[in-house]
């Protein structure tokens, strides 16, 4: 079998004195639908900024594909095939839902020089590094003067990024909205619109944090069926984090539960519900606490 | 083919406003003006506006432009292209030192760029602000540097160059070189530039840095280049504008490049839009004729008398201050919010097309 897409070993997270997570692992692969659930504060989206790369494991590593990305900024993980949502919704506002789909989606430039190799230059010694930057500075400010004088090339891969922008708003049903600003759309709509964001970055993995968030039972319903499509229609593997228990038990087919940074339950949703430390996590069930 | 139609178009019309009205001195300078202050808000809009980095030592930038532009001018002033008739060949001198003077501008970019990668809103204003004192308080000091300079091995040519510069005397003896044909011809480059920016790939990340960063970075923009990238476009245009600025003032010295100046365009920017092409070359327009309106405006009230019109200059920063809490208090979006004339039109073409 090959690697995972997504890997987390024993990951650590410290920040000063508090650890917000501990040994956390998990594989992502193609097709998966996991959860990562917990209660408040259990270091769920601790988790996500540690898989994204918005902060650096204080201990363990991250893989992505097989390559280790501790350190890589969040961009460059992207890039690598893992999109996110945000639980408090971070859409680009002020612009218009096409735009902020847009945005994601990466034209399909060819460099005049091969990015490997520019890299291979710049670990090189000074004079090598010097060539690098000025050959990779050389492409970046080409692809603007491409931009500035409409090359066909350059409106060739505009009109595809357009296209794929607008299929992905007709697959989360937004298509009537897309000359509308983000901030004008109701909120299951944004949260949808994120999501068809992420989609627009040709993620490997999708991590959704917090989809449900905010919407009433039947929203969340046809949410749970639209992840599972989404899974099926662009073959990629998902982990969603949620809060409601009940609800990921529907969808997902492994979970991961957190509580104060400790994994203390992980595998079958069936098995997991009936694990004596996440009902106490979930219920609070604890006389030797209150104790 | 089609991406051409508006450059000559836009190159007649030039064309022919320069043999109409080319030889009006007042109407050229009043124009090149108003075309060097439309590229400075233009360009700083696509820092401030565009990227939402809020950048205010856009006056050092022109500096750099200014004085690269005009030494080079200054320097190169007796030689002539012989196989070309002596205006031609002067004017493609002027098109050299303003290309040589943006590109000194552009590396400056660079340099107030990197700070940019890790300092955000407030802080970040402070360092350009500071970067752009910098400039002018090296420039007064220019002769001191020049000897520094020259004493170093390999840079004596440097020195050379900086010598010209002339302390807070400033550079005199610039050859004029400057015609509105160039000044509008940069305006409209740099508009269309900015326009064709703001719709494409690389302006849709610019923005979506101001909108929000994290998600930005998340979406696979690298942000920090593309910070970097905005500033170095922006300050390249600005060093441009210096350019020309140069070649029709008949002397530059540090005091055209103060905080004032900076804020100057700054205030056009904010009133005009933040975001709005549009709106920064409205404003642009405006904010330079409203003196010129108000002094033969005070010349009248004063019945001729030339001392009251002189005082314009000094009120003419408190009357900006005015109009800008007006304008905030109004419309805080700016006069134009993000929208530009032309989406308005591209609206009423869909519009029209739908029903």
């Amino acid at each position: 079998m090959s690697a995972p897409l997504l890997e987390a070993r024993s990951v650590s997270i410290r920040f000063g004195g508090l650890k917000a997570l501990s040994a956390f692992s998990l594989t992502i692969s193609r097709g998966d639908l996991k959860g990562l659930i917990g209660p408040n504060g259990a270091g769920k989206t601790t988790a996500f900024n540690v898989l994204t790369g918005v902060y650096e494991p204080t201990e363990g590593e991250v893989l992505v594909g097989g390559e280790r990305v501790n350190g890589k900024r969040p961009f460059q993980i992207n890039r690598l095939g893992v999109a996110r949502t945000f639980q408090n919704i971070r859409l680009f506002k002020q612009l218009t839902a096409l735009d902020n789909v847009r945005i994601a989606v990466l034209p399909e430039t060819r460099r005049w020089f091969d990015a490997a190799r520019v890299q291979a230059l710049k670990r090189g010694g000074a004079a090598q590094r010097a060539l690098g930057a000025a050959l990779d500075a050389t492409d970046n400010y080409r692809d603007w003067w491409r931009a500035f004088l409409r090359t066909p090339g350059f409106l060739r891969e505009e009109a595809q990024v357009t296209a794929r922008a607008e299929e992905l708003l007709s697959v989360m049903g937004l298509s009537h909205r897309k000359d509308e600003l983000a901030s004008s759309l109701p909120y299951g709509e944004q949260r949808r619109l994120e999501m068809a964001r992420a989609l627009g970055t040709r993620p490997k993995v999708l991590l959704l944090d917090e989809p449900a968030a905010g919407m009433n039972t039947r929203e969340k319903a046809d949410l749970m069926v639209l992840i599972r499509a989404l899974r099926d229609r662009f073959d990629v593997g998902i982990l969603v984090i949620e809060h409601d228990m009940k609800l990921v038990m529907g969808i997902c087919e492994h979970l991961t539960v957190l509580d104060h940074g400790e994994t203390i339950a992980s595998g079958d949703p069936a098995v997991v519900r009936k694990d004596a430390k996440v009902i106490e996590a979930y219920l609070g069930e604890a006389p030797a606490h209150v104790a | 083919m089609k991406s051409f139609l508006p450059v000559l178009a836009a190159l007649t019309v030039l064309a022919v406003l320069q043999l109409v009205l080319g030889s009006s001195e007042y109407f050229v300078y009043l124009a090149s003006l108003v075309g060097v202050n439309v590229v400075l808000a233009v360009s700083l809009n696509v820092i401030n506006g565009m990227t939402g980095q809020f950048s205010i030592g856009h006056a050092g930038f022109m500096a750099v432009g200014a004085y690269v532009a005009g030494t080079t001018s200054l320097l190169l002033k007796d030689d002539q292209l012989s196989f070309l008739p002596p205006a031609m060949s002067d004017q493609l001198f002027l098109l050299l030192a303003l290309l040589l003077g943006g590109a000194a501008a552009g590396a400056f970019g660079f340099l107030v760029g990197l700070p940019s990668l890790r300092l955000r809103g407030d802080y970040l204003a402070i360092v350009t602000l500071g970067f752009g004192e910098i400039i002018r308080v090296v420039i007064q000091n220019s002769d001191g540097l020049s000897k520094s300079l020259a004493a170093l091995p390999g840079l004596a040519p440097v020195g050379r160059f900086v010598g010209q510069f002339g302390g807070a005397l400033g550079v005199s003896g610039v050859p004029q070189r400057s015609t509105f044909f160039m000044v509008w011809f940069w305006v409209f480059v740099l508009v269309l530039l900015a326009r064709r920016l703001s719709d494409s790939s690389h302006g849709r990340w610019l923005k979506a840095i101001r909108e929000d960063e994290v998600a930005a970075e998340a979406m696979g923009v690298d942000t920090t280049s593309y910070k970097v990238r905005a500033f170095v476009v922006s300050s390249f245009f600005a060093g441009i504008a210096g350019g020309l600025f140069a070649h029709f003032v008949p002397i530059i010295n540090p005091g055209s490049f103060t905080f004032v100046k900076s804020m100057e365009v700054v205030v056009m920017i904010v009133a005009g839009g933040l975001g709005s092409t549009t709106g920064a070359i409205v404003a642009a327009v405006f904010l330079t004729l409203l003196p010129e309106g108000l002094r033969s405006l005070f010349l009248k009230l004063g019945g001729g008398d030339a001392s009251l019109a002189q005082k314009v200059d000094q009120v003419r920063m408190p009357i900006y201050g005015m109009l800008l809490v007006v304008i905030m208090l109004t419309r805080s979006q700016g006069l134009f919010g993000t929208h530009e004339a032309w989406d308005l039109w591209a609206r009423r073409k869909r519009a029209g097309a739908k029903a």
